[in-house]
């Protein structure tokens, strides 16, 4: 079972190895091997849960276009945003922290989300209440406390996608 | 206003004497000019296999300076960090790490947690790559430890030290890794000479690459790949050393104030 579990993680390990030695020659690829190994056997239990998810190739699909996505699209929407607000005469901002509460369960989920929501200007995440399922938002314009609007603005998107991902 | 003035002409006049002293005054030696001898013979002899009893077979010419043509002043040095730890154990050899204290072990939120133990494996990479390169770029064993070290001290601010304690990571292993690391290194340090009793030759203590009158050396090149001989030994054992030895100084510094006093009290309170 931990043999499977090593698997993603000994991957990510090789190629962090191999990225930061900046060389393929045979000697860092044997060499990285070794280290990725010991490296996931070391760490796979404390990174993965369920390695049928880990190994998925649908969910790293997922991923791999949320990143493209996220990068671009969500990040190109936000910056626009707070651009304007920035070089309007009037500066219109309105912020506060919000209660913006979230439905994915596992830590991969929350995190992935609450890091996306600080990483888009306009919205930071300054506390994560895991009990009542909240995020706590500092957030540039904030259009109504109430959570059905935070979900619908601040959450919904990313969420939508991280479901795919993670859950 | 008066005193602060003259802290700052004081301030300014010594780093201007001493700009002047190291670069036009010559005190450092000419800088823009030619190579100094000294490291003339270094650059020239650090990877030449033309000159087999000066060279080092490494093209990083400070491990080789480290580790090879002034080896015993780095053995000694590590030796003088290694007291130090010794000396922090020695202060501690009372309290046991093993004590929980009630409420404790709570540790930062859940995005700090999962984003930490996602870099754990990478800094391990990282890590181990720095010492494997010891001998081809710069870095070496005791930087690739010191980053390795990174990783308890990272799981004790963010999970507390109760987190290594779990995954059972104790003062003990920390102690008997770092002394494989250092039985390591002066199993390098002497391998030249039991090999050279053995085959009924002279070596000397250190030796990498063959010297005169001593024919022993250890292999530059595993298969195709530089290794440079002992070098690449030494930065993986002081890797293993300096490691365990800063964790062992994050684990003891760790304890709580409040547990030290109580397992070590008795001498304060008397008096």
């Amino acid at each position: 079972m931990r043999l499977i579990k090593m698997v993603p993680v000994a991957a990510l390990t090789f190629a962090v190895y191999i990225i930061f030695s900046g060389s393929v020659s045979t000697y860092d690829l044997i060499l990285g091997s070794v280290v990725a190994v010991f490296s996931g056997y070391l760490t796979a239990e404390l990174l993965i849960s369920d390695s049928g998810k880990a190994l998925s190739l649908r969910r790293f699909a997922w991923l791999v276009f949320y990143g493209i996505y996220y990068l671009t699209v969500a990040e190109f929407k936000a910056h626009v945003d707070v651009i304007k607000r920035i070089i309007h005469p009037k500066m219109p901002i309105n912020p506060g922290i919000v209660r913006a509460p979230y439905n994915v369960g596992n830590d991969y989920s929350v995190v992935t989300v609450a890091c996306s929501i600080t990483n888009t200007p306009g919205t930071v995440v300054v506390h994560l209440d895991e009990g009542s399922k909240n995020y706590y938002v500092h957030w540039i314009d904030v259009k109504a406390p109430d959570p059905k609007t935070t979900y619908e603005n601040i959450v919904k998107d990313f969420e939508k996608y991280v479901k795919k991902i993670f859950e | 206003m008066k005193r602060e003035l003259i802290t700052a002409l004081s301030l300014t006049a010594t780093v201007l004497v001493v700009a002047y002293i190291s670069t036009l005054g010559g005190g450092l030696g000419p800088l823009f000019s030619d190579t100094r001898p000294l490291a003339k013979v270094f650059l020239s002899t650090t990877l030449d296999p033309n000159k087999p009893m000066f060279t080092a077979m490494s093209p990083e010419g400070v491990t080789a300076i480290v580790w090879d043509y002034r080896g015993l002043d780095t053995l000694f040095e590590t030796a003088v960090f290694y007291l130090a730890i010794i000396g922090a154990v020695a202060v501690y050899r009372d309290v046991s790490e093993k004590v929980v204290l009630k409420g404790g072990g709570v540790g930062l939120s859940k995005i700090v947690k999962l984003v930490t133990k996602l870099l754990i494996p990478m800094n391990i990479a990282i890590a181990i790559s720095i010492a494997l390169h010891g001998h081809l770029t710069p870095g070496g064993g005791f930087q690739a430890g010191a980053a390795m070290a990174v990783v308890p001290m990272i799981l004790i601010v963010v999970f507390s030290r109760y987190f290594l304690l779990e995954v059972k990571i104790s003062k003990g292993l920390a102690l008997a890794l770092r002394s494989i690391g250092l039985i390591g290194i002066a199993f390098t340090v002497f391998l030249p000479i039991i090999i050279a009793l053995i085959s009924g030759v002279n070596s000397y203590i250190m030796q990498n690459q063959v010297k005169f009158g001593a024919p022993f050396s250890f292999p530059a090149f595993f298969g195709d790949s530089l290794i440079s001989g002992s070098l690449i030994l030494y930065n993986l054992f002081e890797l293993l050393a300096v490691t365990f030895g800063f964790s062992i100084l994050f684990l003891l510094l760790s304890i709580e104030e409040s547990l030290v006093k109580e397992q070590m009290g008795g001498e304060g309170s008397e008096h």
